[in-house]
């Protein structure tokens, strides 16, 4: 048995047994189709970190960049991690997707205009869903690129990434460790794409997590570079280089998060040889070693002092 | 894409006897693999995958045209409608329609009904040309759809608004919309009445089309998801998608008791019924198609794409009367 047809049967068991039982006692059969989806994606999640978690952890035990006498700032970033791929995160967002994507989509069409997919725009792709697949992870990464350059430009962006930035013990689980609100706005960048180009292809959801699993890495506590091949996927001393504390705010570099090759495009690429220490100088300490409740409120301050500074700098709210 | 000739020539002859041509037919299984874009193209004599054929996103449920050269398949995730070959699966290109997922022609050939599941749509283009020619928005979700023989009238299940809505096709109006149960999806028109399968109970309710009205309820099992007839040997199959135990239940098409449940894992959707009797099942779980042989109840299954959803035999090409995905 091949390890997608292992999932599909995990998560058929899961479907069937605990997530179905749950719908028809709660009269909400019609996702029942769906039901399987969501959990397709929970067991894809639990394997992702998984082999996240075999192949990092060793590599952190034999070089790290840095030795801790005490990881408890880790322990938040595992229930983000959790939290992200395997529980309530991925549900929730797959719900919000479905229906602001049919809401949209009906919208449009009603207008008279059916929302295309790539592979029926550009000729000669369809039929070949490998390549398709490739394409839209080239766009996808790309706009990634620009909503996380975009989030180092603006004060009141920065104030909520700063969550992701404060840690200063970046490990492989730091991935995921993100403010609730900035998920919500790379929802709606990836919602807009999505719209604009189609859901990608599922066909290759090994293929996928591959790529969530190179993200991963790129934060690992490891100091590992993967030499000529630096300018073809991010390694985690590429990526380190970014949380680098001289890195972190409104002027940094390395912004991709698979591709280098969008920071040599748009020239903010930087493949100094160096391991730099990690974290936000600036960051209060309950975004730094608070716990999820407490970083999230603190990032939600400084997301409101943020933006009230922009607001004051443009006359908003001045009294006549 | 599809050409305005292939379109146009989609209903030409409205013959429903079976040609020779057609009894040539090397005979394939077409496996609709919703999770995986694909249609999985199955040798029946020897039951391996002879190759698969690419669709945008997410193939669901198919219909013959009425001169049976082209099967059409849904994908309602691509905005498309694929076209085949059904006798040798070759494909014949596609066109961009919203978000097909169920779809069926009208009895005389004059509409193209699609329910557009996820945008509250349900569609009805003129056979001939496929352009649209009138738009539903009725209620949530319309899932399944059968017709009157007559075409006097098309029956759509609303999934998540719990009713079933009818439309009168000679004056494309809104005749009626009933609640009928928690989930209703599976649709088929039946001695004169509708049979609805009925996902957040435990089976389906008979309907009477004139208004509306239930007249019975019928156990079958839980999360009666789809019903068939096997118009040969004059068998009903509901399938039950659980939760817990899942199967076929097969049923006497007059009096509706129980002739025998099939206990099968793996999330059964459509099925089809080949030359010999026996029942091919899509298996949404287990990435396969099983092989079921109603006489001990023993099965085989056939590996495909994620998901498979909806199933066409083309055997069926060899048999007269009128072809649709629950007449088989």
């Amino acid at each position: 048995m091949n390890l997608d047809r292992l999932f599909s049967h995990l998560a058929g068991f899961m479907d069937q047994y605990l997530v179905l039982p749950v719908l028809f006692h709660l009269h909400w059969m019609a996702w029942d189709d769906l039901a399987f989806d969501w959990c397709l994606i929970c067991v894809y999640g639990l394997f992702a970190v998984l082999v996240t978690y075999a192949v990092c952890l060793p590599l952190e035990h034999w070089r790290p960049v840095e030795r801790w006498q005490n990881r408890k700032a880790v322990l938040v970033d595992v229930f983000y991690t959790l939290l992200n791929r395997v529980g309530v995160v991925p549900i929730v967002t797959f719900v919000l997707f479905y229906q602001a994507q049919t809401w949209s989509t009906a919208l449009l069409v009603r207008h008279g205009f059916i929302p295309p997919t790539l592979d029926s725009l550009v000729p000669g792709l369809f039929g070949h869903p490998l390549l398709t697949f490739c394409l839209y992870a080239l766009i996808l990464d790309c706009a990634d690129y620009w909503r996380h350059r975009l989030s180092h430009a603006f004060r009141w962006w920065y104030a909520l990434h700063s969550l992701h930035h404060a840690q200063r013990q970046m490990s492989f689980w730091s991935d995921d460790r993100n403010h609730l609100l900035d998920d919500v706005i790379a929802f709606f960048w990836f919602f807009a794409i999505g719209l604009a180009i189609g859901i990608p292809p599922l066909q290759f959801p090994i293929l996928l997590l591959g790529l969530k699993f190179i993200e991963s890495v790129s934060h690992a506590n490891i100091r590992l570079s993967y030499g000529p091949l630096e300018w073809l996927v991010v390694s985690p001393r590429f990526h380190r280089f970014h949380h680098g504390l001289r890195a972190a705010g409104r002027q940094s570099c390395n912004y991709a998060s698979v591709f280098p090759i969008w920071d040599i495009i748009f020239r903010t690429a930087d493949f100094r040889n160096e391991y730099l220490p990690t974290g936000d100088a600036r960051a209060p300490e309950a975004l730094v070693t608070g716990g999820y409740l407490a970083q999230q409120a603190a990032g939600l301050k400084l997301f409101c002092q943020a933006l009230a500074k922009s607001w004051a700098s443009l006359g908003i709210g001045r009294a006549a | 894409m599809i050409t305005r000739r292939l379109a146009l020539s989609l209903p030409m002859a409205l013959a429903a006897a079976p040609s020779a041509h057609a009894q040539a037919a090397p005979p394939l299984a077409f496996a609709l693999n919703s999770a995986a874009g694909s249609v999985t193209i199955i040798d029946m004599k020897s039951r391996q995958p002879l190759r698969t054929e690419p669709t945008f996103r997410e193939p669901s449920h198919w219909a013959l045209t009425r001169d049976r050269k082209t099967l059409l398949v849904c994908d309602a995730g691509g905005n498309g409608l694929f076209m085949f070959d059904p006798r040798t699966a070759a494909p014949l290109g596609h066109r961009r329609i919203a978000d097909p997922y169920q779809l069926g022609f009208t009895p005389d050939n004059k509409y193209l009904a699609v329910n557009a599941l996820r945008l509250n749509f349900i569609d009805f283009y003129d056979a001939a040309t496929l352009a649209l020619v009138k738009r539903f928005e009725a209620g949530h979700w319309p899932s399944h759809l059968d017709f009157s023989p007559d075409s006097r009238w098309s029956f759509h299940s609303l999934q998540k608004s719990n009713s079933l809505v009818s439309i009168d096709l000679a004056t494309l109006s809104q005749r009626w919309s009933v609640p009928v149960g928690d989930t209703p999806a599976g649709v088929l028109w039946h001695r004169g009445k509708i049979l609805v399968c009925i996902m957040g109970a435990r089976g389906f309710v008979e309907v009477n089309p004139e208004n509306g009205r239930i007249t019975r309820q019928i156990v079958t099992g839980d999360g009666a998801h789809n019903i068939f007839i096997d118009t040969r040997r004059n068998v009903l199959y509901v399938s039950n998608r659980g939760p817990g135990r899942t199967g076929l239940t097969a049923l006497d098409p007059a009096s509706f008791e129980i002739l025998r449940d099939y206990p099968i894992s793996g999330g059964p959707d459509d099925i089809g019924i080949d030359p010999q009797g026996r029942i091919w099942i899509c298996l949404r779980f287990a990435e396969a198609v099983a092989v079921l042989d109603p006489q001990t109840g023993d099965y085989t299954t056939i590996p495909v794409g994620r998901s498979p959803h909806g199933i066409f035999l083309n055997t069926m090409l060899r048999e007269p009367g009128l072809i649709t995905a629950e007449r088989i």
